[in-house]
């Protein structure tokens, strides 16, 4: 279970529909209830705290523009949570794209068919768990390149649903699922390669 | 390991947001914010942003008060969910605590700036005139300017424009009523025993230590006809018992 509680989504509806009202006045109800949430990803996504904060301010001053160019309707029809994530994921993906990570970027792919992958809605495996530390969990996850990670932190991290991620990353849900599970098992080999 | 390394990572990249983090974003979409704080003359509007208070009005209809300040600051101010470091600040002091509130004055003229920081250097329990604050700010000319740019003061009780009064000792104006200013005063210093000083004819207070004050000068009013304090009617009766002017109040242009 996440240190960070999601957001129920009867809250996000009701948070919606004042957006809808008026964007200032619900404003900060917005940044209270998914700042935690923010920082916490754009955090991962760019392993750097430093930064993490100023791009997720960022997120929600982008977000505040893109809502007083929105229709009261289409305010009140957003699915608040996937649509910061998604702001936050393009903030992050230009990011990381600036700033690649020191060693080569993993993206695990054994040439085998895509068919051929496992059950896409296991959890993380027992590699995963037995990893020496969450800090070697954290070198795989910063080796990912931006689509993997995306994916991966949003699955088997923030455990959104595929939905949700499908939504935030505006890919169809088998792109997403096929994403998360590269991810996962480019992680997992690093992990192996780690000698865990 | 029997418990899970991927949860040991969510928790430990678990990130905290700093008390800041919500001014930040508001200070970045141009919106204020305002609260309700509970003061000496009964609860007031408080806004702010990031560079500190902007504000502060009588507590009364929201509408009215967001309507004054999109006039006067060209912004909006919107009612706010939480406090932050600025805010909490500004709610202590106005309780009477002793702590330092940032304090925005952009929308302040440079003049208007000089007038309001020399009056918020003056303590609690002192008053000082209008033409003394003239002569501090270098513009000693400027005595009804200085009137005006209190007068304007967006953020009373927080830069204490009330400790600023008549040469004479009368209250003179302010933006909570005249009787709200005196009522302030008498909280802070022995406002009656000032205009006892005063309705004698004396400008100054001889002190025991060798110097001399305005009777605002801390409670030095309260201390005359006690030995070694005793009123004077000018800067020559002064001079005359040997008296310097007092480093505090400077009662006398250097």
């Amino acid at each position: 279970m996440s240190a960070c509680p999601l957001a129920a989504p009867d809250a996000d509806t009701m948070l919606a529909a004042a957006l809808a009202r008026d964007v200032d006045r619900a404003f900060e109800d917005v940044v209270i209830t998914y700042r935690s949430q923010v920082v916490t990803f754009v955090a991962r996504m760019l392993r750097d705290d430093a930064r993490a904060e100023d791009v997720a301010q960022d997120v929600f001053v982008r977000a505040h523009r893109a809502l007083h160019g929105y229709s009261a309707e289409r305010r009140a029809g957003l699915r608040l949570r996937s649509w910061l994530l998604a702001i936050a994921h393009n903030l992050t993906r230009n990011a990381v794209r600036d700033a690649p990570p020191p060693s080569d970027p993993l993206d695990y792919d054994d040439g085998a068919p895509r068919s051929a992958i496992a059950d896409m809605t296991a959890g993380p495996d027992d590699v995963l768990l037995r990893a020496e530390s969450w800090r070697s969990i954290g070198d795989a996850v910063a080796r990912l390149t931006p689509a993997l990670r995306g994916a991966f932190v949003m699955r088997y991290v923030d455990d959104l649903s595929y939905d949700e991620i499908a939504e935030t990353l505006g890919q169809p849900v088998g792109t997403v699922k096929a994403s998360a599970h590269r991810g996962l098992l480019a992680v997992r080999a690093q992990l192996e390669r780690s000698d865990v | 390991m029997s418990e899970s390394n991927l949860r040991d990572y969510r928790d430990a990249t678990q990130r905290s947001v700093s008390p800041s983090f919500t001014t930040g974003v508001f200070a970045a979409i141009g919106v204020d914010r305002y609260t309700i704080c509970p003061s000496a003359i009964g609860e007031v509007f408080v806004a702010w942003s990031a560079p500190g208070v902007s504000a502060v009005r009588l507590a009364g209809d929201e509408e009215t008060f967001e309507a004054w300040y999109a006039e006067r600051f060209g912004r909006r101010t919107v009612p706010a969910v939480e406090d932050d470091p600025i805010s909490t600040a500004a709610r202590a002091k106005l309780q009477g605590h002793d702590v330092a509130v940032p304090i925005d004055l952009r929308e302040c003229s440079p003049f208007e700036q000089r007038v309001l920081h020399t009056a918020a250097e003056i303590a609690p329990g002192n008053a000082r005139p209008y033409r003394w604050l003239a002569r501090e700010i270098g513009a000693p000319d400027a005595t009804r300017a200085v009137g005006n740019a209190l007068g304007r003061n967006p953020v009373p009780l927080l830069i204490p424009c009330h400790r600023v009064i008549r040469t004479d000792c009368s209250v003179g104006g302010y933006v909570f009523g005249s009787d709200t200013k005196r009522a302030l005063l008498e909280r802070e210093l022995d406002f009656g025993a000032v205009e006892h000083v005063v309705n004698q004819g004396f400008r100054y207070v001889a002190c025991d230590k060798g110097y001399f004050c305005l009777p605002t000068c801390g409670d030095i009013a309260t201390r005359v006809d006690t030995t070694g304090y005793f009123g004077l009617r000018s800067v020559e009766e002064a001079h005359a018992h040997h008296l310097t002017p007092c480093g505090i109040c400077r009662p006398i242009a250097a």
